[in-house]
């Protein structure tokens, strides 16, 4: 016998006025109880943020064994040539192999807050980066990655700074902010780092972390180097921490211990920084200083810049707090000279 | 009459099985992604209001400043012009708004371009703030004077270095910078600056604060004008200074205009309050008369006088005698400009 069917099977079925009614009554009890329950579940001001994400306290420390427990390492060198300073700099520390393994993940900061080029001097020079990632990649680094936040066309900053075309030609690759890599953290009793968006996403995987700045003057801070580089790491609307830029400083040196820091003072900016402008801001003082420790790095810094720990306070408040050592010359620091 | 169940075919089955399994699903990836939901993002990724092109300041009028950046031949744009305002002017330069925001800064246009006369290509950015008022212009031109840059004479205000120019026209204070100084970069800035300045609306004439100042010792181009908190002092703003270099030793004038007699004389009462709190003493001179008050820490000596509208005085003298002569200079220059 031939089945019926599925068109002729819904054609036969008749549907009086009771069903449709029935049918009408269930499907609007749904809608409303779906409705309902929306509209009783909205929560018009959104989640508080520790309720829904853990919120972290830090971004890692990347400091060798041995090195986080004692006092840090430093060596102080003369010159002009960037890439020579940095590998005689890093060869007197133990050599590049000492801070890198083989299948590191490198994270290397940046500063590229500004979209000028590098003879302006008020980022990073793309040589000590190509410098750095370089012997990375040598040292046998799986990844090299460069970042900072520099919430002006970042692109833009990357590329006409020399830093992206530094980067590639290094091998390593460039991370630019974007909203998945910011998360929320608080800094365990600190006082203005409380649930505010800091690019925690581009330490994912990361096992090692390098800090390359400039030094440079800084209207609001006294000084740009090393630990105000940490600033670039800053989400959200951050120029409000700048009514107390030593406070921040401070509290952002204890978020992270870098594994290397290289500080460039091949020429620095002593007057009208952050930006610049002039090359009458820029002074050849032929220094660089490649260190574990970011408080000492920024101590020599200063001196750089002709000025002292009572000019720019952060450096003192970073070093009580932890983050390093303001008298640097406790790292017994290897002086070098590569014009020698 | 019968009730007959409607029956369901296959085809319709499967149909509806498979509207609530996408359905399901939907549900499963709502609720993955509120696991996931990052109240910081929203902070963090808040676009600022007018950067990368020209938009409205408070939503309401079109960023004038804009408008005033011309296309020069030879200056090739490398991207559009950018604005700002104050709320957003750190974006662009950092730390260094807190130079600007006091000294009264309204907004600010910067567009990039390629300087392709030159032998090679030069990159160029060029600035101009809307600060307001021309004082205010002088304010952050004078602070950021990079000393032993020769003044030229493409406006009262107005100096160069190897690779720029900074100046001040009426209420605008303008940047033209380069990456490098070459022998044809001078004249192309300059041509820009030329065309820059024909669309600048003519305010009157600029007076140069200079010429308050008595001129004997007075060191080139040290003339400044403080916006804030002047010599550390809260409160005390717009303040003209001027470094001197005597026989007698160095030091820095001051000159201070307020609206009325009786506002100079209360703000020099404040002063040199604020100056016996911080350890000053008052010192016998001879030589100090009538409202002339002389005081001293240390080795550094100050003067304060008042000469109607005006509160001045001598900062931080390397000696007695420097700070007395100075003062004794000051005032007859001050009597000249009521």
């Amino acid at each position: 016998m031939k089945q019926p069917t599925d068109e002729e099977r819904l054609l036969s079925v008749e549907m009086n006025r009771r069903d449709f009614l029935k049918r009408l009554g269930y499907a609007s009890a749904v809608a409303l109880a779906a409705g309902g329950a929306g509209l009783a579940l909205y929560d018009s001001k959104g989640p508080a943020i520790s309720r829904v994400q853990k919120v972290l306290t830090g971004l890692g420390d990347y400091t060798l064994r041995g090195i986080s427990s004692g006092p840090g390492k430093m060596a102080i060198v003369r010159g002009t040539d960037r890439a020579l300073m940095f590998a005689r700099g890093v060869k007197a520390l133990g050599g590049m192999e000492s801070f890198i393994q083989k299948g590191d993940r490198v994270l290397i900061k940046v500063n590229a807050a500004f979209a000028t080029p590098a003879s302006l001097g008020a980022t990073t020079h793309p040589e000590v980066l190509a410098a750095v990632a370089g012997l990375c990649v040598k040292a046998g680094a799986a990844q090299v990655l460069v970042t900072d936040n520099p919430i002006n066309n970042p692109d833009s900053c990357f590329e006409i700074s020399g830093l992206a075309g530094a980067a590639r030609a290094a091998g390593a690759r460039i991370i630019a902010p974007r909203a998945a890599l910011f998360a929320p953290v608080s800094l365990p009793e600190g006082k203005l780092l409380q649930n505010w968006p800091v690019m925690a996403g581009a330490f994912q995987g990361v096992t090692k972390v390098m800090v390359v700045s400039p030094v440079k003057d800084h209207h609001r801070a006294g000084a740009s180097m090393t630990l105000k580089n940490y600033y670039g790491f800053l989400g959200g609307r951050r120029n409000v921490f700048h009514q107390d830029i030593n406070g921040i400083i401070t509290e952002l040196a204890q978020l992270l211990k870098p594994t290397l820091c290289v500080l460039d003072g091949t020429v620095s900016m002593i007057a009208n920084g952050p930006t610049g402008g002039s090359l009458s801001d820029l002074k050849e003082t032929g220094t660089m200083v490649v260190s574990t420790d970011p408080v000492a790095a920024d101590a020599v810094g200063l001196e750089l810049l002709g000025r002292s720990l009572a000019d720019v306070p952060y450096i003192l408040m970073a070093g009580k707090a932890g983050a390093g050592q303001a008298d640097y010359r406790q790292l017994n620091p290897v002086l070098l000279n590569t014009k020698a | 009459m019968a009730h007959r169940k409607a029956k369901v075919g296959a085809v319709q089955k499967r149909t509806g099985y498979g509207i609530i399994a996408v359905l399901g699903l939907i549900t499963i990836w709502l609720l993955f992604q509120q696991t996931r939901f990052n109240p910081a993002v929203l902070v963090a990724m808040r676009p600022p209001l007018l950067q990368g092109r020209a938009q409205a300041v408070s939503g309401q009028t079109l960023v004038a400043t804009a408008a005033l950046l011309p296309e020069v031949p030879g200056f090739k744009p490398l991207a559009p012009t950018e604005s700002y305002g104050p709320e957003n002017l750190s974006d662009k330069i950092d730390g260094k708004d807190e130079l600007y925001l006091p000294a009264g800064f309204k907004e600010m246009s910067c567009r990039k371009f390629n300087l392709d006369t030159a032998a090679d290509k030069t990159f160029v950015e060029v600035f101009i703030y809307d600060m307001g008022s021309a004082a205010n212009a002088f304010a952050v031109f004078s602070g950021q004077r990079r000393p032993g840059s020769p003044s030229i004479p493409l406006t009262a205000n107005a100096y160069a270095t190897g690779n720029a120019l900074f100046f001040t026209q009426g209420r605008y204070y303008l940047e033209i910078v380069a990456d490098r100084a070459s022998k044809t970069l001078p004249g192309s800035l300059e041509a820009y600056a030329t065309a820059l300045l024909a669309k600048i609306p003519s305010e009157g004439g600029q007076a140069n604060p200079a010429l308050l100042f008595p001129k004997e010792g007075l060191a080139q181009d040290s003339v400044r004008l403080l916006a804030t908190d002047v010599f550390s002092m809260e409160g005390l703003n717009n303040v003209l200074t001027g470094e001197y270099h005597l026989k007698s030793g160095n030091a820095t004038a001051f000159i201070a205009r307020r609206d009325a007699p009786d506002q100079a004389q209360a703000e020099a009462r404040r002063y040199l309050d604020f100056l016996a709190a911080n350890g000053y003493q008052k010192v016998q001179t001879p030589a100090a008369a009538g409202d002339i008050s002389v005081l001293a820490l240390d080795n550094s000596f100050e003067v304060v006088l008042v000469q109607g509208r005006i509160m001045a005085g001598v900062h931080d003298a390397t000696s007695v005698d420097v700070a007395l002569d100075l003062a004794a200079k000051l005032r007859p220059a001050l009597k000249e400009r009521p």
